[in-house]
């Protein structure tokens, strides 16, 4: 049964399905695991409580779960996460947790790709410059663009990365009327404000539908396939074409390997736990970055003691997230006309602006920085935790008649915006995952252990990122400004852990994110990221994973 | 982060419903007693008379009980609620079930002045709102009242089935 499948490809998500979808097209047989279930597009729909309250799309974390060590006082502390409810899983079901995303997205700047010798070292980060250059990846990230279906607009700037085509496949998304006051007021300060590339389809293309402004967009899945998940995007087309077998609750708990390859993957039915090994030219792990370093180490066999692919012992080591924080600030009804505050009111329609302007800073920090990115948006709709928000005044519980003005004033009177900013969270070796060896999940395998820091200088980018916001929302008239900043990093953003690069000695793929141990494994997740950029992951996700795509089809190919 | 811990800890739950889960999932029902409480807390923190709809209107007990013995809830949560309910029943021995409203403010004041009692009340009080405001299909937000009280909706498609059809 060795060549049932020409590939076997480890989880749907971004990357898993953008390889899928180039292997498929190309002709190859290919079958991909995911360990969740299939949520068809008709299935998905806004219910708060099962997808943003309750553990319905991740596992149970009593079940399964992963031990966080922070330094309290001096001391690095444990403490597994079905204890602290930290859940570390993002969206395990077909599509991964790019069904859930709010799809804003942006690529990454030339100078991410070399952020070493461009701006130099830091000290106590573990800085390296990209085995590939932007000039590499920009066809790959043209070619997302198209088949996700980011719509969008060219604008110039200086912090934005080029372009090879001149514009966007689609017009952007409708936008709230607040985005007038937005613009107005960033030019008032010399501001350039941005319309936000987003993974949102603003016209009907085949069988996907134009978005239809649901205002539950981020959290949820899309009922319309407006959405550019990875199951809209690449699984349904790879589908199509017969070569795809789309395995589900189908949760690979090891891979066994001679000393030169992969020769099996380890099945558990996470239904029936009933276990099957499966064959392959070709495997690929397209996980979280965190759970394929775990998989990799809980791989460990007699050819391998460490650990599948980890000569080097860099797997899991540098892992990254993505730093900086977020503010906001109120507009209430009293402080404005009523026209312009019931336009404020309109739902479903999106704030769609970025600042790029802070993305490269001179002299800002004592030199050359990289800053970073900062998205504008509504505070999410959702009633329940909208709700929950307004149930303290001073840290005194309010109820009865209390409460209910509150709420009905939160709800009725005012309207939240808020930015989130993302900066580089600098590796370092205070920042990696191991196996927790006293731990185990429900099918056996070790527990992943990740140790959590955040270099100082993220921080300090993202305060002097933030003061920056500050003075927009001021000058739009917002009230109560805040901004919340802090090195707790969000695990939807997770990279690193399987470095590429040139040398087998310090990285554990090379630049094709081929695994330099066993020839015939490749990571497509993003894993391979020595730094992160300082925007959102997934636009990279999806062009690295269809650039080794077109790598494995090479190797296939006996070309490579 | 230790949210979750923190929030538990003065109840002491933590590990020892690890081994009463098995016992503790066949019960499907709270205690006569317990449901009682919990009625009368919640019918406290939602009176009648206010701008949003009681607790006794929008369903917020039978929205608790159904929520805490699903299978999708934290169960150590859900013996933290119980234990609360009883820590309260036991602090007033008994009594509680006959208090009118002054004494009613006193009883859950006082115990907001506890750890415990602190947390727990901002428990009760999560469990009920997302009852009030939670999608109709879970047997809370009667007719959308908490939606119209609120002037909003939930989103577009509705569920048609609790928590995904697990």
């Amino acid at each position: 049964m060795r060549d049932k499948y020409d590939a076997i490809i480890v989880g749907s998500g971004a990357s898993g399905g953008a390889v899928a979808y180039q292997l498929c097209k190309a002709g190859y047989r290919v079958a991909l695991l995911e360990k969740g279930r299939l949520i068809r597009r008709e299935e998905f729909s806004k219910d708060e409580l099962a997808y943003c309250r309750r553990d319905i799309v991740t596992p149970n974390l009593f079940d399964e779960y992963h031990t966080i060590e922070e330094k309290i006082d001096g001391a690095w502390v444990e403490t597994p996460t079905f204890e602290s409810g930290w859940s570390f899983w993002n969206g395990n079901i077909v599509g991964g947790s790019s069904n859930l995303m709010s799809g804003m997205l942006h690529r990454m700047h030339p100078d991410d790709f070399r952020l070493k010798t461009v701006y130099g070292e830091i000290e106590g980060a573990n800085i390296e410059d990209w085995a590939i250059s932007y000039e590499e990846l920009e066809p790959y990230y043209t070619l997302a663009e198209e088949l996700v279906g980011i719509s969008g607009k060219a604008q110039p700037h200086p912090y934005k990365a080029p372009r090879s085509t001149k514009d966007f496949p689609q017009a952007p998304t409708q936008e709230s009327a607040i985005t007038k006051l937005f613009d107005r007021s960033c030019k008032a300060l010399g501001v350039t404000p941005l319309i936000t590339p987003r993974a949102v389809l603003s016209q009907d293309r085949g069988e996907r539908l134009a978005c239809y402004y649901s205002n539950f967009c981020g959290s949820y899945g899309c009922s319309s396939g407006a959405k550019g998940s990875s199951r809209e995007a690449f699984i349904a087309p790879a589908l199509a074409t017969g070569n795809l077998t789309l395995l589900t609750n189908s949760h690979v708990t090891k891979l066994h390997s001679t000393q030169k390859e992969v020769t099996e993957v380890e099945v558990v039915n996470t239904l029936t736990l009933a276990s099957q090994k499966l064959s392959a030219k070709i495997f690929v792990l397209a996980l979280q970055a965190h759970e394929s370093s775990r998989l990799l180490l809980n791989s460990a066999n007699k050819f391998h003691p460490q650990g599948l692919s980890n000569s080097s012992g860099e797997v899991g080591k540098n892992l990254i997230f993505s730093a900086g924080g977020a503010g906001g600030g109120t507009f209430y009804r009293k402080s404005m006309k009523k026209k312009d505050f019931e336009a404020l009111m309109q739902r479903g329609l999106f704030v769609n602006r970025s600042l790029l302007d802070w993305y490269i800073q001179k002299n800002w920090l004592g030199g050359k920085e990289k800053g970073g990115l900062v998205e504008f948006m509504f505070e999410h709709q959702n009633n329940i935790s909208r709700a929950i928000s307004t149930r303290y005044s001073n840290s005194r519980l309010l109820w009865g008649k209390e409460l209910a003005q509150a709420m009905h004033s939160s709800f009725t009177q005012s309207k939240k915006i808020r930015f989130e900013i993302f900066n580089d969270w600098l590796p370092t070796d205070d920042c990696f995952l191991s196996l927790d060896t006293k731990r185990k999940d429900k099918y056996g395998m070790s527990v992943g252990k990740l140790r959590i820091h955040g270099h100082p200088h993220d921080m300090s980018v993202a305060k002097s990122i933030a003061k920056e916001c500050e003075k927009v929302l001021q000058e739009m008239g917002a009230e109560d400004i805040y901004s919340s900043l802090s090195s707790t990093p969000p695990q939807n953003l997770i990279a690193g852990g399987c470095r590429f690069g040139d040398d087998p000695k310090r990285a554990v793929l090379n630049k094709n994110c081929q695994s330099f141990d066993t020839a015939n494994l490749f990571v497509a997740d993003a894993s391979f990221m020595p730094t992160g950029g300082s925007t959102p992951y997934t636009w990279t996700i999806y062009a690295n994973a269809l650039r080794v795509g077109d790598m494995i089809i090479k190797v296939l190919q006996r070309k490579l | 982060m230790t949210t979750r811990r923190t929030f538990l800890s003065a109840s002491a739950v933590v590990g020892l419903s690890l081994v009463s889960a098995k016992e503790e999932s066949r019960q499907r029902e709270l205690p006569q007693e317990l449901y009682n409480i919990l009625q009368k807390v919640q019918n406290h923190l939602f009176p009648k008379g206010t701008l949003l709809p009681s607790a006794s209107l929008f369903g917020a007990t039978d929205f608790l009980q159904e929520t805490l013995y699903h299978s999708s809830y934290d169960r150590d949560i859900r013996n933290f609620v119980l234990r609360g309910a009883k820590e309260l029943r036991d602090t007033h021995k008994g009594e509680l079930l006959n208090y009118n409203e002054e004494q009613m403010e006193k009883a859950l004041r006082d115990f907001e002045e506890t750890k415990m009692g602190s947390n727990w009340l901002s428990r009760v009080m999560i469990l009920s709102i997302e009852a009030l405001l939670s999608d109709p299909i879970y047997g809370g937000n009667f007719q959308e009242l908490g939606w119209k009280a609120l002037e909003t909706t939930g989103g577009s498609p509705r569920p048609t089935s609790r928590y995904v059809a697990l």
